[in-house]
């Protein structure tokens, strides 16, 4: 066998687990130490134990000139070494060939086969990949921003001619050539999406899912230097390490103690939480897919008093949508009204709304607002918009008529206007009438035959103005609402990964800290680590090492006995920040 | 009228308090002194309680919470760049850097808002419809105490990114002029050690070794928590956004934005996983978020589109 025994290979091991833990497929770490003899450890994912296989090659170093036999013993580890000085070892299967290969672990024939998959998982699951989707999505998803999107190719043509290309290259053919117009609905994009999904589920799997075994697996560390050699570790001399405990307990860690060794943790949730930060963003993708190829949308402008049916308006989202027996519901816009400030701003816009079943019989009648939508078997009534469909006047004491109003501005600021001819000939190329403009149901401005400004009007006054020789009175402005309906299967799964998404964040802050106590003879060795927190646990450690207390016993040395004091216990001046 | 008096009083008290503030804290850099330290801290906590005063009023004389325009969420940015300094001091962490980063904040948001912006903007206007509603609390303050962390955060990175590459141009010239230090096979990482050791009695560069480690963990910290706060933010906007328009998301420029802020720094979270690429490849990253936290913030609104859009200089 050499010169290498199996121990010397469960020191490499232990260090090897130390340094690089998670690490799969060959890699190999080097000559042993020892000049006398080398050997190789490879670190190979096992067949369908989640584990660590270490498959050392001993050579024999007597023979050079021989063709060396090569000794393989496959040393199975079940978990890596977190604070255990010798890990369990197994031996899995003994084979000695002289391949350059792995060893066989029971792969056969379908090796290659059954690698495949794993390869590609391992290739997923890695860091590198990951962050390169995330930096190529962001640089997609920055490009839709300065690129205006879903106009028509028109305002593409226009403002980016060939001309004269925007940053020197850029065309109306780059633009609707690589999909830029909707970069967000673009193959590429969303096959980038789908590529960061499947990294998501492979690291799951590959890397979080098994560090989650590690850390809910602990041991006791029964060795002085072990626990010296941690990140924050210190050798309380005169100690009891019962009174550790306690302090660890009352600064939240939950603590277990074996004969004279003691093991403390706290936030182990913030182990936890990153895999439901990624099972949370899995399932928000989700429900958004299932939003996009399911559902229906629609929007629809109703003129006060006018009604609609609500299939009518709805189109289909995608291969998924289904119609319901809701959608035979008749929608009924009773009234639409705006509140105002004192200023004369807007308040608030208002639609009454009745909602009628095939026989005629109301099921839900509901005022519906911004940001208080109407809600109905799954569809959903959005007030999203308005506009002024007519104007109602007495002309000469004759009427009503209702002038039907045209939008002239849209948006923000929105501008209606309607015209009141003064002739009754409709063959004229050039009616001469009355312009009437207005911004909202307030009030209306006219304007006479040569678009002179005439007067302000506000409807239902009843004050009339005499224009041209007409006397005009403004009754009423009718509204229309414009309203938005949705059916959005996805939603609830949204909300579902939302409300994940917001938890698991909050709790992945949180530092998983252990510490591991020793009691040797009358001091305590203690030591302990934390994976976010560092300073901050190195603070509590040094707060909680400060506030144990020292105990003086009373056979202290032979030559000291006038300088025991009367008690066993005595605490150190630190005691009192305890409570 | 009482309030609007008493409101442009406490702004004008505020910001002469963070100027102070943030001179005091400047010169403990150069100058160690207890009691400039204690009266910066003093300060910061005074400087706090001014500008809830001008948050408070403002909200009792406008009838909403101070968070509907540009001003105010400047405001709001100050109040919570001095929160988070009022915070980390009371946790007792040892920090005598943290006021040179966080009252330079709180006095340049806050002299922002009051000076910069043209008065008719600083105004308090009704809330439009589609404010009404009470996501505007949960999300817009979410957003921005998720802003002030972040900032904090990549300002550490900054600043630590500044005193490594300092740190290593001295290792770099003493490793030229002692050539003895030249053994074959160390790697950089294992040189610097070296020299961190020799230098450990060095009292200015061990003293900056422990500095830079201060720095890089408060910029973990505060970018962790700024995470989970910009993702509360981002997910209550688009919930709200359901709520009032039947969408939760719709490819807005300051959605989008926002979206890739929160890549960015889940980037910088994940590269502090991966041991090898340590302080100063997440501190480049988290630089990267201090610009993009800005751009999100002001720069789409220059770009004058969206639902965002405060309109200000279009």
């Amino acid at each position: 066998m050499g010169h290498c025994n199996i121990c010397q290979a469960q020191r490499i091991l232990q260090d090897c687990a130390n340094i690089s833990r998670w690490t799969y497929g060959n890699k190999s770490l080097g000559k042993h130490p020892s000049q006398k003899c080398g050997f190789r450890i490879q670190l190979l994912p096992s067949g369908r134990l989640r584990n660590f296989t270490v498959m050392a090659r001993i050579k024999e170093a007597k023979n050079p000139t021989k063709k060396s036999k090569l000794h393989s013993k496959s040393l199975s580890i079940t978990s890596p070494p977190e604070g255990t000085s010798a890990p369990a070892l197994s031996d899995v299967s003994l084979s000695s060939e002289d391949s350059s290969g792995q060893a066989e672990m029971g792969f056969g024939g379908l090796g290659v086969l059954r690698k495949l998959p794993r390869k590609v998982l391992k290739l997923l699951s890695s860091l590198p990949l990951a962050i390169g989707e995330l930096s190529v999505l962001s640089g997609l998803l920055a490009l839709g921003t300065f690129i205006e999107q879903g106009e028509s190719p028109q305002f593409y043509f226009e403002k980016y001619p060939e001309d004269s290309p925007v940053y020197g290259f850029l065309t109306w053919r780059w633009v609707l050539g690589l999909c830029l117009d909707h970069v967000y609905t673009a193959p590429y994009f969303l096959g980038l999406v789908v590529l960061l999904a499947a990294s998501l589920m492979a690291c799951t799997t590959t890397t979080q899912l098994p560090m989650v075994k590690v850390a809910r697996r602990w041991t006791f560390m029964k060795s002085g230097s072990a626990i010296l050699k941690l990140e924050v570790a210190e050798s309380l001399p005169r100690a009891n390490i019962q009174d550790l405990g306690v302090l660890l307990m009352g600064s939240g860690y939950e603590v277990f103690f074996s004969e004279s060794v003691l093991y403390g943790f706290k936030g182990l949730a913030g182990r936890l939480a990153p895999i439901g930060v990624h099972a949370a963003l899995l399932l928000i993708m989700a429900g958004a897919t299932l939003s996009s190829i399911g559902g229906y949308h629609g929007s629809v402008t109703v003129p006060q008093g006018l009604n609609f049916m609500m299939g009518d308006v709805l189109t289909p989202n995608g291969i998924l949508s289904k119609p319901i027996p809701d959608f035979q519901t008749e929608v009924h816009v009773d009234k639409f009204y705006i509140d105002y400030y004192e200023n004369g701003e807007v308040s608030q816009f208002h639609t009454d709304l009745s909602l009628r079943d095939t026989n005629g019989k109301e099921v839900l009648k509901k005022t519906i607002s911004v940001n208080s939508p109407l809600r109905f078997g799954g569809i959903t009534i959005y007030q999203t918009d308005w506009s002024i469909s007519a104007l109602q006047i007495h002309k000469n004491g004759a009427g009503p008529f209702n002038l039907a109003m045209a939008t002239l501005q849209s948006g923000d600021n929105k501008l209606f206007g309607t015209f009141l001819p003064l002739e009754d000939d409709n063959s004229s190329t050039n009616p001469k009438g009355i312009s009437i403009l207005a911004r909202d149901l307030q009030s209306v401005v006219l304007y006479d035959q040569e678009g002179k400004f005439v007067g302000v009007r506000r409807p239902g006054s009843n004050h009339p103005i005499s224009i041209d020789g007409m006397e005009v009175v403004v009754d009423d402005a009718i509204g229309s609402t414009g309203l938005e309906l949705k059916l959005d299967p996805g939603v609830p799964v949204v909300y579902a990964g939302f409300g994940a998404l917001m938890f698991t964040t909050i709790v992945s802050f949180f530092s998983h800290s252990q510490v591991w106590a020793l009691q040797e003879g009358t001091s305590v060795v203690v030591g302990g680590k934390s994976n976010r927190d560092k300073l901050g646990f190195q603070e509590e450690m040094n707060r909680i090492f400060d506030s144990v207390p020292e105990v003086v016993g009373k056979k202290h040395s032979a030559g000291q006995q006038s300088a025991s004091l009367e008690n066993d216990e005595i605490s150190s001046p630190m005691e009192s920040t305890l409570s | 009228m009482i309030f609007i008096t008493l409101e442009h009083i406490s702004a004008h008290v505020s910001f002469s308090l963070t100027f102070v503030v943030t001179l005091i804290y400047w010169g403990t850099l150069v100058y160690k002194s207890e009691e400039l330290s204690n009266s910066g801290g003093k300060g910061m906590i005074v400087t706090c309680i001014c500008i809830t005063g001008v948050l408070v009023t403002r909200s009792l004389y406008s009838g909403h919470l101070p968070l509907s325009n540009l001003y105010e969420s400047f405001m709001f940015l100050s109040w919570t760049s001095s929160m988070i300094h009022i915070v980390i001091e009371v946790r007792g962490q040892d920090a005598w850097w943290l006021g040179a980063i966080t009252a330079p904040s709180a006095m340049l948001t806050h002299g922002f808002a009051t000076l910069g912006l043209p008065d008719k903007m600083q105004q308090s206007a009704m809330l439009v419809p589609a404010l009404q509603s009470h996501w505007l609390m949960m999300h817009v303050s979410m957003i921005l105490l998720s802003y002030a962390t972040l900032l904090c955060g990549s300002l550490s990175s900054i600043a630590f990114l500044v005193i490594t590459s300092q740190i290593n141009q001295k290792i770099f010239i003493n490793v030229k002029n002692s050539f003895f230090f030249n053994k074959n096979g160390n790697s950089h990482d294992q040189e610097k050690k070296e020299l961190k050791h020799t230098f450990g009695l060095s009292f200015i560069n061990y003293r900056k070794w422990l500095f830079t480690n201060q720095l890089d963990q408060l910029s973990y910290r505060a970018i962790g928590l700024g995470f989970s706060l910009l993702t509360i933010g981002i997910l209550s906007g688009a919930v709200w956004a359901n709520e009032a328009w039947g969408s939760y998301w719709s490819w807005d420029p300051k959605e989008t934005w926002a979206l890739i802020t929160w890549i960015i720094f889940a980037i910088y979270l994940h590269t502090r996983i991966n041991r090898g690429w340590k302080g100063e490849k997440p501190a480049i990253v988290a630089s990267l978020g201090f610009i993009l936290v800005w751009t999100c913030y002001l720069g789409v609104d220059l770009l004058g589109i969206g639902l965002h859009s405060y309109g200000w200089l279009i």
